[in-house]
């Protein structure tokens, strides 16, 4: 069922736009098979990885509020990225007397990725780190730590735009904004590429996550290799959240709210969570980026600020929610 | 002679720095299928000690030796086949149906048939069938306990010898239960040659229920013997305050507390 509404969902928003697709020869537009199609097929990859990465933060921390963005993986991610612009000619110049120009070329083209993936990475040592100190099952401690972790990876991207120049800050504002327009074929293979990977690296683990659900001390008396396993969901999460953001920016609360929505409807169950949170960030982001190039036409609005304005209440209203059912 | 299951040797943990001692035992001989239960006031370092069995603390200084095998060098998955642990209480944020958690029981099982029917098998064990279809969110701490308990049931189902370590369980039952829990345990583990080492505060289960008394105050192995053969005075050396001793006509020995 959840493939059908996919399906139907991609099928209205290729359709939908400020250039109407002629309906007896939508075989051969142009604007259909190559802007459309490959921008609602990112869309739909990106919100799918955002939403398993959701779903892996959340089992990962204990906590149902956890989202990667919110922990700053995202924006550590995005920094990364940031300091791979700012100090690209510096890095090219130190790297020049080591490698030829082609093969210079070639790390060009993967330096915003791999900075990416390397940022999210680092954020989610950092904050595995912080949470063997202080627990992250409580709401407060996680909060407070995503809100400092936050406003130290801007600021420094702060800094950043401080130090760059016109066409880079250009480039900033591409990923702190957060879009699928650039969708095209690369993004999209690595996009997919990753997102299969991941699931066949981490969905097979589906009942050791569930026993990590029971806490950690009760997880290692059960069997589950506590560090292996949670070195992969590092990884995965690093990974997904590294793809997403060197191909579209961030994106905010799809990674939230798709897993939360998808624990209210099945419950905590990884093996169905994972899945189904899949499925609907996916979802989600379609529908987001739909509105988001449409509402305003002729002119276009940056998802990620799209789905930051919807998620953010909705977010508060979760945290509302949860003290309610602490205090009474 | 009986086989040792878990024998320790000069163990020390300590807080911080030198100066905080939790735990210090020189020697200690545990038998395959003793029933142990730990004795001792609040913050004696029972728990400490439990956890150092368990695993879940590394000893600051000595050697525990579990089928005569230094326990730092277990594999997770390999110890999970030969010891279980419930802990004092396990809260949870994430909403997993109780069914679940049960059969999460034997995630490392070797053997990973039957789940369903030994899951069923371990609630109705611990008197909480009725919440087989319940989220454990929403359960009272008792009927927590008892899942957790069936939680452990359902790690050993089909081992022999092993090892369970239990970490004051039934403090969130009702009187009734609390009983109705032992003699389940205690014909589980008579059945599996199970090995039982309890942290309790009631002194009474622990008379009724249990063969051997480790008596522990400031971390110290304050007595070690039969406990039958442990002596009033002992206990009211253990806890600083007075007991009244009753004895029934089938030999059964209660201490109330004064």
């Amino acid at each position: 069922m959840s493939i059908l509404g996919l399906l139907m969902c991609f099928i209205g928003a290729i359709f939908i736009g400020p250039i109407p697709i002629p309906l007896d020869a939508w075989q051969e537009s142009a604007i259909l098979w190559d802007i459309r199609v490959p921008r609602a097929l990112l869309a739909i990859l990106v919100g799918a990885g955002l939403g398993l990465a959701g779903a892996i933060a959340q089992a990962f921390f204990r906590n149902p509020l956890a989202d990667p963005a919110l922990l700053g993986v995202s924006s550590g991610a995005a920094l990364a990225v940031a300091l791979s612009i700012v100090t690209q000619t510096w890095l090219e110049m130190m790297l020049s007397d080591y490698f030829e120009v082609s093969t210079l070329h070639v790390l060009r083209s993967y330096a915003i990725p791999l900075a990416a993936f390397l940022g999210a990475l680092t954020s989610c040592y950092i904050l595995l780190f912080i949470s063997r100190k202080i627990s992250f099952a409580s709401v407060a401690n996680l909060l407070l730590c995503g809100i400092a972790f936050n406003a130290f990876s801007s600021a420094l991207v702060g800094v950043c735009i401080y130090l760059s120049d016109d066409e880079q800050l250009r480039d900033f504002m591409f990923w702190t904004l957060g879009s699928v327009a650039s969708a095209n074929q690369q993004s999209l293979f690595w996009v997919g590429a990753v997102l299969i990977g991941v699931v066949a690296l981490i969905y097979p683990l589906y009942q050791s996550i569930n026993a990590l659900s029971l806490g950690e001390d009760i997880a290692h008396h059960l069997g589950i290799n506590l560090k292996k396993l949670q070195v992969r969901m590092i990884l995965c999460i690093a990974l997904l959240c590294g793809v997403s953001v060197a191909c579209c920016g961030m994106i905010g609360f799809i990674s939230l709210v798709a897993p939360q929505m998808v624990r209210m409807m099945v419950g905590s169950d990884q093996r169905y969570v994972m899945i189904f949170s899949m499925f609907l960030g996916g979802l989600l982001l379609l529908v987001a980026d739909t509105l988001a190039r449409t509402v305003a036409l002729p002119a276009e609005m940056p998802v990620g600020i799209f789905t930051s304005l919807i998620g953010a209440p909705y977010f508060l209203y979760l945290v509302k929610k949860r003290a309610a059912a602490f205090h009474g | 002679m009986d086989k040792t299951i878990l024998s320790i040797e000069n163990l020390k943990k300590f807080w911080c720095s030198e100066s905080k001692l939790a735990v210090d035992i020189s020697q200690l001989n545990i038998n395959l299928g003793e029933r142990i239960a730990i004795l001792g006031p609040s913050g004696s370092g029972k728990s400490s000690f439990l956890k150092l069995i368990a695993n879940d603390l590394r000893p600051s200084q000595g050697v525990i030796f579990f089928h005569g095998k230094n326990l730092a060098q277990w594999t997770a998955r390999d110890l999970s086949h030969h010891r279980a642990v419930l802990p004092q209480s396990a809260a949870m944020n994430l909403e997993l149906p109780v069914s679940l958690i049960v059969s999460l029981g034997r995630v490392s099982s070797i053997d990973q048939t039957q789940k369903n029917s030994i899951t069923q098998e371990c609630l109705r064990l611990s008197n909480a069938s009725h919440l087989t279809n319940a989220s454990y969110q929403i359960l009272s701490g008792g009927e927590r306990a008892r899942v957790q308990m069936a939680r452990v049931f359902a790690q050993l189902w089909d081992v022999k010898d092993a090892l369970l370590l239990l970490d004051e369980p039934f403090a969130a039952l009702d009187p009734y239960l609390q009983i109705a829990l032992l003699k389940n345990l205690n014909q589980f583990a008579t059945e599996r040659r199970i090995t039982v080492m309890a942290v309790l505060h009631d002194v009474n289960q622990a008379l009724q229920f249990f063969d051997r008394g480790l008596f522990i105050k400031s971390g110290q192995l304050l007595v070690d013997a039969s406990l039958d053969d442990i002596s009033k005075h002992a206990f009211e050396e253990l806890y600083g305050n007075q007991f009244l001793e009753f004895i029934t006509d089938n030999k059964h020995r209660f201490l109330i507390a004064q």
